[in-house]
Formats: structure tokens, sequence, C-alpha cells
């Protein structure tokens, strides 16, 4: 370690290797992924989401939802993802690529939101947003999505959540969702990955054997 | 050692900073030969080592999906390039058909009297691929009798990839689609491939319009 | 105040007190307000509707805001008063510009309450360990710069040609940061990349700021303090240089270990699994050279001897876990928070209070008021911790296997969790109680008005025997 300037030359060698060989490398792997155009659908996929939908993607991000919901579906084999109903297939890269900021989360406290758009039974609007206002479980409540106003007099909003019991509010008054829970949900919706890729199909453990025989 | 009294509010030095370097100095300088033997250290880290890199080789050969940007999986054996899914043509067809085709010869096959020719028990549909596949790809214009009626108000689009096409479908989708028709409402005839389609696509070249006279000559 | 070479306390501490306090003190206070928003965090699991009418402090909020005021507040000012002190100590003269320290820490710390405020109001950016909003992370960088300076110009300008592992660690943290820092800012913020990528970018971000700043920064303190304190030299030293590369090397290849099963390329995790294992090598050779730790009665070793042990087993448990059929059952749950854990406040936090315990009585010229109060630090910091770690550990597993099993519902996995998420919000509050001990004493210390100076007290340090063990 005599020599000042090897040693931070060789440092900074030691930092450009990880780099170029994790970020850089993957980077000229998946950096150019291009939609996938199918021929017999005749539309390509993924598919960008709707106005809403992507301003709800930064509604998910400020309040942090990646904390405890994944956005990442792991093969069939490998983990109870396909048996508790989140996808059909592993993710893939092709996925997230319209994604501004991807939200593939690293902890399980939740359900994974990758395909929640198409959960069966499927979710509607009111349900989503019933649950964004009254919790569930672990997930808290965000009431402060939605206001509460009254009714005075006036017909009630389309929009005004269908509460029972203890959550209902006062007579003559309605919980409407905010703009903000309204794109939350149109993105929750809007999540669903169905198009399966090359690269997503599921092995077949018969082509194994064929290639056993020939070798 | 270190002392009985121990004062946690002041810690002692054991050692001076200038004595630390200097003897940790030595430390790396110090040859020694006492011996010689070789000192069993070395050598056993040098064997975990070795080791470590082995399992790393190991565990890179096996798992590492040929370092290719396409395998999410690490079961993954190499399959044929260009694999396509292989698609279901009644799916594909039915798709196809409602997509297009539906408005107007009809969900049910009956299309417009005097206008849309049925295909519902159409002679034409259920006969020889030669004249259907060309009325798909190229289109028909002029008179045609289907089923004791004449129909002729309105031209069959082209729907190949022909110019003037305002389809373009490939042979897959054509050949999805006939076969979709050849065995709905009644109609029972037998699928159309892909590769008849091209056949017919490739020999015609690129041509207008047939019209019902000329695909009578076609057997 | 003696200068001369031979004395503990010289020209080269008391020129640092002021500079360095200030940083100790900015740190402890973010250790406080880390440790309270860690415990508000845990109780929010354990009781959904805490704080959740309040926006700025929702459960995912507070996630961001507990975890950048642990890395950033706390980590970040400890880290740099331990090694500025150790470089300039060994260094052999006092350090330069420390004008500059004094701006930088006004500015870093500044920045990270105004990123704070900016999490709270929805700017944080969500990508782990960078919660930080965009706009103060130009401004950390450069105050890095300014706090990182001095002690990289002590080791251009030592007044030994010959250097030794304390300060290769040191120079190492504070070198290869602002270039992990600022790399990471580019592909995450400011020209994001495409996709998955982003997730890539941000764990190698991630393992990075784990083994080329916040580990070299806890071994630079400990590579100092045991031979320092046990007068002897470290066995086996001519093995600490691979260690040392071994770690900066392989370390950063760990990015992907996040990422096994995920929506990458297999050759991304399995690479991090490979270095992980790797990897133990340097953690072997850590623990050979580091074991006169073990056994001293001195409580800064007793500290410090935690700490490694902490880190070893952890590196251990990183190989391990890391593997693609421990991490099916392990990887989203409570068991990686128990790892960071593990590194953060086990490792890093445990050998820079043997540091601080060592250290401040030097810089401050006076000793530490009070035994008790340490005594009690150290049990609240141990037993803390091990509850910690094991009972977050425990709940991981728990809900790894629940989580397998299709057939059971997320409301019972939570039910099936609580107890050791309990046992781990005690956990929380008695470290909490102990760091508060830790900053209540050092506050004593500083105001105090010492009968007695440190120089007096302390015994001229023997030299060192420069044998071989």
């Amino acid at each position: 370690m005599k020599n000042g300037l090897v040693f931070f030359f060789g440092l900074f060698a030691a930092l450009l290797l990880s780099w170029a060989g994790i970020v850089f490398g993957s980077h000229r792997q998946l950096g150019h992924l291009a939609p996938l155009f199918d021929e017999n659908e005749n539309k390509a996929f993924p598919e960008r989401l709707p106005g809403v939908a992507a301003q709800g993607q930064l509604v998910y991000d400020d309040l942090g939802c990646a904390v405890c919901h994944t956005q990442q579906v792991r093969r069939p084999d490998f983990g109870s993802d396909k048996a508790r109903g989140w996808g059909d297939r592993q993710s893939v890269a092709r996925d997230y690529i319209y994604e501004t900021r991807v939200q593939l989360g690293d902890s399980r406290l939740g359900p994974d939101l990758a395909n929640v758009g198409a959960r069966k039974p499927a979710y509607d609007a009111d349900d989503l947003a019933k649950l964004l206002y009254a919790g569930s479980g672990a997930m808290p409540a965000y009431k402060f999505l939605f206001e509460r106003h009254s009714i005075a007099g006036r017909q009630p909003s389309d929009y005004a959540l269908n509460l029972h019991g203890t959550l209902a509010p006062p007579a003559g008054e309605e919980i409407v969702p905010t703009p903000r829970a309204h794109a939350l949900v149109a993105y929750l919706l809007s999540l669903n990955h169905p198009y399966e890729y090359p690269e997503a199909r599921p092995v077949e453990p018969a082509a194994e054997k064929k290639e056993g025989e020939k070798k | 050692m270190s002392d009985e009294s121990l004062d946690p509010r002041l810690e002692q030095p054991g050692a001076s900073d200038e004595s630390l370097l200097a003897a940790h100095e030595h430390a790396l300088a110090a040859k020694p030969a006492t011996d010689a033997h070789y000192k069993m250290l070395p050598l056993v880290l040098l064997f975990v080592f070795s080791g470590l890199i082995f399992f790393a080789g190991t565990y890179l050969n096996r798992y590492s999906g040929r370092y290719h940007a396409d395998i999410f999986n690490e079961n993954a054996r190499p399959t044929a390039p260009g694999a396509a899914a292989k698609i279901d043509p009644l799916v594909l067809g039915k798709k196809s058909y409602e997509q297009v085709c539906q408005t107007c010869h009809m969900p049910t096959g009956i299309g417009v009297e005097g206008v849309y020719p049925p295909l519902a028990g159409s002679e034409w549909v259920q006969g020889t691929p030669e004249r259907v596949i060309r009325i798909v790809v190229f289109g028909l214009k002029g008179k045609v009798s289907v089923e004791g009626k004449e129909f002729g108000a309105a031209a069959m689009p082209v729907i190949g990839k022909v110019t003037g096409s305002g389809y373009n479908w490939s042979d897959d989708r054509i050949a999805a689609v006939l076969t979709y028709v050849r065995q709905e409402w009644g109609n029972k005839a037998g699928a159309i491939t892909p590769e008849q389609v091209t056949a017919i696509h490739t020999k015609e070249g690129d041509r207008k319009e047939w019209s019902a006279d000329e695909l009578e000559k076609i057997h | 105040m003696s200068t001369a070479p031979q004395a503990e306390v010289s020209e080269i501490d008391a020129s640092a007190r002021w500079p360095l306090s200030l940083l100790l003190a900015s740190a402890l206070l973010w250790l406080l307000v880390s440790g309270a928003l860690a415990l508000a965090n845990l109780a929010q699991t354990l009781s959904p509707g805490l704080l959740a009418e309040c926006a700025a402090l929702s459960y995912g909020r507070m996630h961001a805001l507990q975890e950048s005021a642990l890395v950033y507040g706390w980590i970040a000012n400890a880290g740099f008063a331990v090694a500025l002190w150790i470089l300039g100590r060994l260094g052999g003269s006092p350090l330069r510009s420390l004008n500059w320290v004094v701006v930088g820490t006004l500015f870093w710390n500044f920045a990270v309450t105004l990123g704070l405020i900016g999490i709270m109001f929805g700017q944080g950016t969500s990508i782990p360990f960078l919660h930080l909003p965009r706009y103060v992370q130009p401004l950390l960088l450069v105050a890095f710069a300014a706090i990182a300076t001095p002690g990289v110009l002590a080791w251009i300008g030592r007044s030994r040609p010959t250097t030794f592992a304390a300060q290769w660690y040191a120079v190492a943290a504070l070198f290869l940061f602002p270039w992990l820092f600022s790399a990471a800012q580019v592909m995450l913020l400011w020209a994001p990349v495409r996709g998955v990528l982003q997730a890539v970018a941000a764990g190698w971000f991630a393992q990075g700021a784990w083994t080329l700043w916040i580990a070299p920064l806890s071994l630079a303190a400990a590579y100092y303090l045991v031979p320092k304190i046990t007068g002897r030299v470290i066995p086996s030293y001519d093995f600490s240089a691979l260690s040392f590369w071994t770690l900066l090397v392989v370390g950063g290849w760990t990015g992907g270990r996040h990422l096994v099963g995920g929506p990458v390329p297999v050759w991304v995790p399995s690479m991090a699994i490979v270095s992980c294992v790797l990897l133990t090598f340097h953690y072997i050779v850590t623990a050979l050279n580091l074991r006169g730790a073990f056994g001293q009665c001195s409580t800064a070793l007793k500290f410090v001897a935690f700490g490694l042990a902490a880190y070893v087993i952890g590196g251990f448990t990183d190989a391990i876990t890391a593997t693609r059929s421990i991490a099916q059952v392990t990887q989203f749950t409570w068991f990686s928070q128990a790892q960071t854990q593990l590194a953060l406040t086990g490792a890093f936090s445990m050998i820079v209070f043997g540091a601080i315990y060592f250290l401040v009585p030097r810089l401050a010229n006076r000793p530490w008021p009070s035994t008790p109060l340490i005594r009690a630090h150290y049990a609240a910091a141990v037993l803390g911790t091990l509850g910690l770690v094991l009972s977050l550990a425990v709940a991981g597993i728990v809900e790894g296997r629940e989580l397998g099993d299709a057939a059971i519902p997320f409301a019972d996995i939570a039910a099936h969790t609580r107890v050791w998420l309990e046992i781990a919000a005690a956990s929380q509050a008695l470290l909490l109680v102990g760091n508060a001990v830790l900053a209540f004493h050092f506050a004593r210390l500083l105001a105090a008005r010492p009968v007695v100076t440190a120089t007096s007290l302390f015994r001229p340090p023997p030299t060192m025997e420069a044998s071989v063990s």
C-alpha cells in the first residue's frame, strides 16, 4: 500500500469492476428491451398505462406502498405465488419497461400486486376504494385519501363509498375519494401482465428428457 | 495482559500509535525462517479459498443461465431459436372473425341478403381450399352465386399481405380464420394449414381481386 | 499538553476536538431520532391504526424516515468522526482543513433534515437506502466531499510511508462512497435506467453502501482498537491485505442478492450468490485477525467484540440465505430486516460505540463522568440488539414458511408473527433507552468542568513488541 496513486486506482478499479459487471452488463442486455409485437393479437405488449393510472403510480410511489407489497411474481415452482393467484407466470424484465419508477418491493407483509387487476374474483373500483378507506388486518386505513362532506340537498356523488356499520359517515354526509384515491385505484386496476412472452414460458420437463436422449 | 482495575471511563492505551505502526510494518516485512516446516495457516486459507472458488465455479456453471438476457428461470434448458408460442387456430380464428369478418358476414355467418354472402352452409367455404384461400387473401370483385342466390353489391376486401390491402393479415392468421369458419355454424370442412395459404400466396404473387368466373376455373 | 510523539493525547486530538465533537453530537442526536422513528414504525406494524390518519407519518413514509435517519444520520456522522480521528492519529500530524469538516457537517445534517421533511411530504424516492428526495442528494455529495477531504489528505500527507489496515479501510470508505453515491444518483434519479435495471442499480448501490462504505468504517475502527488496547500485534496480519481487497472487489458483486427469482436474468442473482459465498473468505480472515478482541476486560473492546461477532455471523448468514433454496423461504420476510439490523445495529453500531468510548476522552481531554452509565448502555445495547435481531429472524422464518403455503391467509401470518414483533419492539425500545443514556452521558462529559484532564490520567503508552504471533 505504499504507492498512494496506485492504491486509489485500485480502489476505483474495484468499484468500476462491479459496476461494469452487474449494472453495465445488465444494461447492455436489458437497456434496449422493446415491447413485443404480437401478430395474432395485433398489438404490442406490454401496454402503456392509461393517463389516470400513470398518475396513480406516482401516488403508489410517494405513499411507500412498496414497503409492504411486492410487484414481482416468482415462477410457479419457486414459492406459492401462482397458488395464491398472484400470477400464472413469472414476471420478466419486459413487464416493467414502461414503468417510470419500478416498484418491485422487497417485503410481503401484504399480497403481491403485480397482477392485482386480474384477480379472480375481480376487484372493482368500489372494493379497492373501500379497502383503502377502511384498511384490513395489517393494512392501515388511508382515510386521508378521502374527503367527508355533507350532501346538503344535492344528489349524492356517484363515487361516494358504500359503507356500513361503524365506518359509515353520519346521515347527510358522504365519503368521496380524492383525485389521488381515484388515480391510485385506477393504477391498481391496471396492474395486469397476462401476455406470455417467449422468455416467460414455463420450462417443459419433457423437453429435458428429449435432450438427454439426444445426448 | 490487561490491568485488574480497568476503568471504563478512561481506556488506557496498550501501545502508542507510533509503535503500533512500526510493529505492524515489521510484521509484514519479517520473514521468519526458524524451521523448515510450512506454516499451517496459509495452507488452510489456501484450501478454503480454493474450495470457495470451486463452489463459485460449479454454481455459476449450473445456474448462470449462460449469462443470457432471456433466461429468467435457472432450470431452463436451451430451446430452439425462434420457437414461437403455439396458438390454437380456432381461438385465433374466432377472434379474427369477430374483429373483422362479422361486420359483414354477421356473427351467425348468414350474411345480408343481396349484399354479403352467407358463410354458413356455403359451398365456396366448404369446397376446395384453392378457391376460398384466394378469396380471402386477394379479395373478390363482381357477381358471385352462393347457395343459389346472387350477391355482388359489395366487394370482398383484400385481407392478405397484398398491395392495397387495408388488413395485411399473415398467412397464419388467414389459415386460422378459414379453419374456424369451415367448422362453425354447421360447416363440416377440414382445417387449412398456414403452409397451404403460403403456397397459394407465393404462387399467385401480387395480384388484384379475383372474380367468380376466374375462381370457378380453379379446382 | 504534550506534543511529544509518544504521548497519548496530543495536538492531533486538540485541533480536532470541536469539529469531531460536532460530528459525534450530531451522530448521537440522529441515533436517538432514528431509534424513535424505528420504534414508531414497529409499533405501526403491531397497531396499524397508529398515526394512520397522518399522511406524513403513514407506514411507508415512516419506514423511509427511519432508514434514512439511521443510515444518513447516525451511520454517516459517526463513521466520519471515527474515520477522521483514526486517520489523523495514524497519519501523525493534525488534520488539515478542519473548518471544512464543520461546514460539511452542518450542510450534511441540514440536507438530511430537509430530506426527511421532504419524505414526510411525499417527495421520497422509494428506492431502498436512497429514500432521500432528489433535490438533497447533490448537497449530500458536496458535504461529503468537504468532510472527507481532511481524512484523505491525512493519508496522503502521512508521516510514515507504510500504512496500517485501519487506514486502508478508512480511506477506502471515504474515497469510494462519493463514486458509488453519485453513480446511483445518476442511474436512478437524474437519468433513470429503464425498467428492472432500476432494481439492479438500486441493489448494487445498497450492497455497495454496506460492503464499500459502512463495513470498511467499522473495520477501520476495529483494526485500530484491538491492537491499540491489547498492546499486541494483530495475528496473521499478512493476510489482512488479501481480506481487504476481497471485500472491495467481491463485495460490489453482491448487488443482485435480493433479486433471486425476480424479473432479472438469472446470472444477476447467481453472481450475487457466488459473491456472497466468496466473501466468507474475508469474514474468516477478519475473524482470524481480530480474535484478540474477545475475552478482554476493557469495555470498549467488549463492544468491539460483540460488533465483530455480529459482523462475522452476519457475513455467513448472508452467504447461506443468499442461496436459492433458502432465499425462497426468507426472501420477502422480516428475515432480511433482521440481517440489515445485524449489520447496521449489531456490527457497525457496536464497534463504533466501542470507538466512541475510547476516543472521546482523548478528543475532549476528559474522562467519561460515570461508570454505571457506561455499563447500563452496554447491557441495553447487547440485550436490545440480540432481542431485535433474533426476534426479527424468527418472525421472518415463521412468515416465510407460512407464505410458502398458499392456504394460509395473510391475517393468520400476521397473527403468528405478532409475538415476535412485540419482542422486537421491546428490544428497539431498550436500544433507544441505552442510546439515550449514551447521548446524555456525552452531553454531561462535554458540559462538565473536569477536575482532572485526561492527559494526566493516561499512563504512558508502552511500545508494542514487534513479534509475529
